[in-house]
Formats: C-alpha cells, sequence, structure tokens
C-alpha cells in the first residue's frame, strides 16, 4: 500500500498529462483523419488515371489484400478495377513500396484488364536523392515501364531505353533506387496477379 | 509606464531577439543540426519545417511553464518528451491533412522533431524556471531565429543548385539558353554541410569584428 501511494505521489502529473494528451491527439486524429485519407486517395487516382488514359473511375476489386514484403512482413492494400467509359475494366491499379536508397519507396503500379502488360508506375512516396535517386519519378525512366510484359523485369546497367522488354536499363548514378523499383515490381505484380486470378477477376494464365 | 513595466518590456525584448543572434540555435549553439542539414535543399520545404518547430516550441513551453512547481525533478525529462511528442504529432498530422505535399517532401524530419535539441533545451533552461509570458517570448524568439536560419541556408542552397527560390526562377540556367550553371552539389548533403560551414565562419567573423569593435 506504502509503495503504492508512493507511485501514484511520484506519477500523478505524468499519469493526467499523458491521459489528457492522450485525448487531444485523438481529438486531432479524428478531425483531419478523413482529410489525410481522402489526399491519399486522390493522389493514387491522380497516378492511376495518368497511366491508364481510358478510365474514367475506380473502384475497390480486392479489399485490404494481404500481401508479403519482401522481408516477409504481411501488409494489406486495395486493388483497385479502373473502369472505362463503357463500363468495361481498363486495367487494374495497385500500391506496392520497398526500400530504396534513402527512405522507403511507394509507387502505384498500374497493369492491363488482361494483367499481361504493365501500363506504368509512378511514386507514391520517394525521398530519394535529388539529381540521382529522384530521378524514378522522371519520363525517360518511367517509360522504359509503359507496355513490357507483366512478368520478371532485370535491370541492366546498359541497354536500349526505348526497347519494350523485360530490360529496364537503370539510371546513372542511382542503381540502388533504379534496382528498389524494380524489386518492388517483381515481388508484387506476381502476388496481385495470383489474388486477382483467385477470385476469378483475371482469367489469363500466361 | 512605471519603472517595473518598463524592466519588463525591456527583458522580453531581450528575451525575444536573444534567439535571433546573440544565442541563435543554428548558428551560436549548434542545435538542431539533423533538420538544418536535411531539410533545407529548398526554402519551401525548411519554411514549413521552421514553422512546426515554431508551433512545437510555443506549445511545449507554455505546458512546461505552467506546470513547472508540480514538475518532479527526476521525471522532467519524461514529461518534456511527452509534451513534445503530443505537439509534434499534432503538427505532423495537419501537415498530413493541410500541406500533403510538404508533408511528404519533409519526411520523417516531422516527427524526428521530437528529438530537436532546441525544443528540449529550451523547456529546460527556460520554460520550467521561468513565468508563461517570458517562456512563450522565449520560445518565438528562437523559433523565429531557428527559422530564418533554415531559410537563408536553403535560400542559398536553392538558388545555386535551381537557379530559383521558391521555386520562382531567378537565374537564367544553361539548359534553357541562359549563362547559369546549376550545382548539382548543392542540393546534396555536401552543399548542406559546406553551405553551414561558410555562414558559420561568416558568423563568427562578424562577432569577432563586432567584439574588437
Amino acid at each position: 500500500m506504502v509503495r503504492i501511494k508512493y507511485f501514484v505521489k511520484q506519477s500523478w502529473l505524468l499519469i493526467v498529462v499523458s491521459f489528457c494528451f492522450g485525448l487531444l491527439i485523438a481529438a486531432a486524429n479524428a478531425a483531419w483523419q478523413g482529410k489525410i485519407q481522402q489526399n491519399e486517395e486522390d493522389k493514387f487516382e491522380t497516378i492511376a488515371r495518368e497511366m491508364l488514359a481510358e478510365a474514367v473511375s475506380f473502384e475497390t476489386a480486392i479489399e485490404k489484400a494481404e500481401l508479403q514484403t519482401a522481408k516477409g512482413k504481411k501488409i494489406k492494400t486495395d486493388i483497385k478495377k479502373a473502369i472505362a467509359a463503357d463500363g468495361k475494366c481498363a486495367g487494374w491499379a495497385f500500391s506496392c513500396e520497398g526500400s530504396g536508397f534513402a527512405d522507403k519507396i511507394k509507387i502505384v503500379l498500374t497493369v492491363d484488364a488482361g494483367f499481361e502488360k504493365i501500363t506504368g508506375f509512378g511514386a507514391l512516396l520517394s525521398n530519394e536523392t535529388p539529381g540521382f535517386g529522384d530521378q524514378i519519378k522522371l519520363p525517360y525512366y518511367r517509360n522504359q515501364f509503359t507496355g513490357i510484359p507483366a512478368g520478371h523485369l532485370t535491370l541492366v546497367k546498359t541497354g536500349q531505353p526505348d526497347k519494350k522488354d523485360s530490360e529496364i536499363v537503370a539510371i546513372s548514378g542511382a542503381t540502388v533506387s533504379s534496382e528498389a523499383v524494380v524489386k518492388i515490381i517483381n515481388h508484387y505484380a506476381e502476388q496481385v496477379k495470383k489474388q486477382l486470378q483467385s477470385k476469378g477477376l483475371v482469367t489469363n494464365d500466361k | 509606464m512605471t519603472n517595473n513595466s518598463k524592466v519588463q518590456s525591456g527583458t522580453y525584448k531581450q528575451t525575444l531577439f536573444r534567439g535571433l543572434w546573440r544565442e541563435n540555435p543554428v548558428f551560436r549553439l549548434l542545435l538542431g543540426m539533423c533538420p538544418t542539414l536535411a531539410v533545407t535543399v529548398a526554402v519551401k520545404p525548411a519554411l514549413t519545417m521552421g514553422l512546426s518547430v515554431i508551433f512545437v516550441l510555443v506549445c511545449s513551453n507554455i505546458v512546461v511553464s505552467i506546470i513547472r512547481k508540480l514538475l518532479k525533478p527526476h521525471l522532467r525529462i519524461l514529461m518534456f518528451t511527452v509534451t513534445i511528442a503530443t505537439f509534434v504529432t499534432i503538427a505532423d498530422l495537419f501537415l498530413k491533412a493541410f500541406v500533403p505535399e510538404m508533408s511528404e517532401r519533409l519526411g520523417p524530419y516531422v516527427p524526428l522533431i521530437i528529438v530537436n535539441c532546441i525544443i528540449i533545451c529550451r523547456a529546460e533552461a527556460c520554460a520550467s524556471k521561468n513565468s508563461l509570458a517570458v517562456s512563450i517570448v522565449d520560445a518565438l524568439g528562437m523559433g523565429v531565429g531557428f527559422t530564418l536560419t533554415l531559410c537563408i541556408l536553403a535560400g542559398v542552397r536553392e538558388i545555386l543548385s535551381t537557379g530559383a527560390i521558391f521555386e520562382i526562377p531567378i537565374l537564367n540556367i544553361q539548359s534553357q539558353g541562359g549563362w547559369f550553371v546549376p550545382w548539382a552539389a548543392m542540393s546534396m548533403p555536401v552543399g548542406a554541410f559546406i553551405t553551414l560551414g561558410l555562414m558559420l565562419g561568416l558568423v563568427n567573423a562578424v562577432t569577432k569584428r563586432q567584439t574588437k569593435g
């Protein structure tokens, strides 16, 4: 009893203040969470729309699909279906992430309706080195991914960036960042394809 | 104005300007080096970081000053950390909700304000020993001093690395037919160290001259 009394006497202020601060953070979170989520969704759709030109809207095809990161950790992500003006499926879009050179890289990857070709990727979050790693956001690197087969990609140091094949030419001076993007796509595209196939949303088995 | 209030207004003025020059957190106390080096690639993120630090500094100084008489000496650091972490979390949420672009650019450096020495230093050295008004003025002085320093460093680096300031082109860069060749190194960590080193040297030279005078 004496020990409890001593504990309360010593730490009552910390307990009270922590409780008040907890409430303050909860209130701020409740007030702004909707806006934060909306910002993330807007950014996702803007990037996805840029790569799926036919898409007029997006709907969630698989909510919180369970995927495994390269380190074996399980993450949940929404797989979105792009709807064209005629109501048909224009493609699929989902976000995936991995370790870059400076920080985590999070991208939006889009594929065609049959999951045969990659239609592109866009950076959702990237803090790579300005002038070097951040070139993964530039068209000359991103265009290499447009229209290539949605299979295993390989990073090469020299080659023809214009050639539409599974060989991606690394950015000079930013091999780690270039490799990170290729690794992310290789790691997640296959998993997402399997999830869509298991739900009967994609029948192609190439 | 009575003598007492004159003395007080003089103290407030001194406290406010202390953070701008005599005890500038970056140039004189060398505190908060992590954001100083990391977010000064351009003026916009530097300004956002500076304003976030002002918010956290003012709020934490207010809370610490109010509870200063109740603080147990051995629990004070824990109290300061809880207080600072709360306001940093609120600032982080605010940036994510209303300035998402800046929040992404600043990345982990906003949550890292929790371990920024300036804030814990002012809580310990000023707010835990002074009245509410003095604590607020001190927080504003130190915060504005930190923000100005960050913006000056960022201004120099942004102009030299892109030829622009606030993303508005100032110098005619060579790739667009102009004369200025952007220094890519200025946007990298090496640029931050060189600029900070030169600024510190300049501030020391000015101080030496002031002391001799």
